[in-house]
């Protein structure tokens, strides 16, 4: 039976292309970048390939499935790598490090979410708080997809490393080589947003980081091991990361040689 | 009645077409991703660097010989696989949309080239080892032992700048750009490097000292990693 198909084919809704300040090109002004984000796979897809039509389709009715799916994704991919993590120490590390990665990654982004928003209306942004909300959703998804690529690197040197300092500066190495493409999404999408200047942006990210490094001291130990799940005193980042250096004997793995 | 086409058959003469750089077949290979031109490559790799493996080995060896003929193609392949990963997810970041399949087997192509030069240049290497002397303590610290281990340094550098040039064009024919392609080989190599320079101090011995004993492991294999070492050398240079 070779009837035609009655079904027309579904074809994306035609929304004007979102306009851009100075040379940038409009978002939306490629047809692709019009195809709605159907799931998770198209979501992560999108975002290492085509992080434009993450941008305009963040600007439509219903930007709330995505920015739900890619939370999820993050949260997924940061529980896996924190398994990654906590194979260093082993035990009850191995349940700890995943649940502090995750909770730690969400909570900085939350912190930091009040902040973004404000800076990006002092820039003279038109985003409205949920396209904000949703970019920074994208930021922690690339961020912690690129992680997962880094996840088999991570593994081979925990299994054949003794040192806390080592292992310590080789995550927060693969943390910010990743955060620096999360914050380049995030930047394009800023770029999109009829900002006047990126000060106000650029001083975000500072405190951004910050954020997010004085979390992994706030919810030590990640990497190693305590007899509490949390720390019992306050301490500052870098005077943490300076004991850690200071100490390399009695912050090696559990069960080495040393 | 079914008509089938043709079993597809290895066909040796491609390693050819890879080392002269063919870039337009080259690049239709890399768009099709045929699991029997995997084989061929992947067979390539295990050979070429087993035989040269097996020649570096032999000095100190036989049986060392044999362990560094496994050894060599393991490095190769779980470097691949292990940044196969974070390889896909760099290349369109860094502007070169191509999809996992073809950065892999980009990757795995450019290391075809290596081990077949390395291949072809394990018979060389088997004759200076069959020239050089016993390998003793004697042996280590004279002028063959150096010569040898420059020799290998040279070849296995040729090889891989060989292999990385023709990564390099063959990028820049996918992106259309040689900065992208550039900027992709650049973040790709330093992966590699790190994973792989830790997976060869993992599986050391490759030649073995003559004062220590022939085995596939070292006992301190999974003890300290190739960079802490870097670093604990520099500073007894520095203290010294």
């Amino acid at each position: 039976m070779n009837e035609p198909n009655p079904v027309p084919p579904q074809v994306p809704p035609q929304i004007p292309p979102v306009m851009a300040s100075g040379s940038l090109r409009p978002l939306g002004d490629d047809p692709a970048e019009r195809v709605p984000i159907p799931n998770i796979i198209s979501a992560i897809d999108a975002i290492l390939r085509h992080p434009r039509r993450v941008m305009f389709q963040l600007r439509q009715p219903g930007a709330g499935k995505l920015i739900a799916m890619m939370l999820l994704v993050s949260i997924v991919c940061s529980l896996i790598y924190g398994v990654v993590v906590g194979t260093f120490s082993g035990g009850t590390q191995l349940w700890a490090a995943p649940a502090k990665i995750a909770v730690g990654l969400m909570i900085s982004a939350l912190i930091c979410l009040p902040s973004l928003y404000i800076f990006t209306c002092l820039s003279g942004s038109q985003a409205r708080l949920v396209e904000v909300f949703g970019l920074l959703a994208g930021l922690l998804m690339l961020m912690t997809i690129l992680l997962i690529g880094f996840a088999p690197v991570a593994w081979i040197f925990s299994q054949s490393t003794e040192s806390l300092a080592w292992m310590g500066t080789l995550h927060l190495v693969f943390w910010f080589i990743a955060t620096i493409f999360g914050l380049r999404f995030l930047e394009a999408g800023f770029s999109h947003s009829n900002a006047r200047s990126h000060a106000g942006f650029h001083t975000w990210v500072v405190i951004f980081l910050l954020v997010a490094v004085q979390m992994t001291t706030a919810l030590r130990p990640i990497l190693g091991t305590a007899n509490t799940f949390l720390p019992t005193e306050k301490q500052f980042f870098v005077s943490h990361w300076v004991d850690c250096l200071k100490a390399p004997a009695a912050a090696a793995k559990p069960g080495s040689p040393n | 009645m079914i008509m089938r086409a043709p079993a597809e058959k290895l066909n040796p003469r491609e390693i050819g077409t890879l080392l002269r750089g063919e870039l337009a077949t080259l690049g239709g290979w890399i768009e099709q991703c045929s699991m029997r031109r995997f084989a061929l490559h992947a067979g390539v790799i295990i050979l070429g660097t087993g035989f040269y493996g097996a020649a570096m080995g032999w000095w100190r060896d036989p049986q060392q010989a044999l362990f560094t003929a496994v050894k060599f193609p393991l490095i190769i392949l779980l470097t691949t696989a292990g940044n196969a990963l974070l390889n896909a997810m760099l290349a369109p970041l860094l502007g070169l949309n191509i999809p996992f399949r073809q950065s892999f087997s980009a990757i795995l192509m450019s290391f075809t080239v290596a081990a077949a030069i390395l291949g072809a240049f394990s018979p060389v290497m088997a004759f200076m080892v069959w020239n050089a002397p016993p390998m003793s303590p004697a042996a280590v610290s004279g002028a063959t032992y150096s010569f040898i281990k420059l020799a290998n340094v040279a070849v296995i550098a040729f090889a891989g700048t060989t292999g990385n040039v023709r990564l390099f064009q063959t990028l820049a024919r996918l992106g259309g750009s040689k900065a992208i392609a550039f900027r992709v080989l650049v973040a790709w190599l330093a992966g590699n490097l790190f994973l792989g320079s830790q997976l060869s101090w993992i599986l050391r011995p490759f030649i073995g000292s003559p004062g220590l004993p022939v085995e596939f492991f070292r006992a301190t294999a999974l003890h300290g990693n190739f960079y802490e070492n870097v670093f604990q050398t520099l500073l007894q240079i520095f203290n010294d």
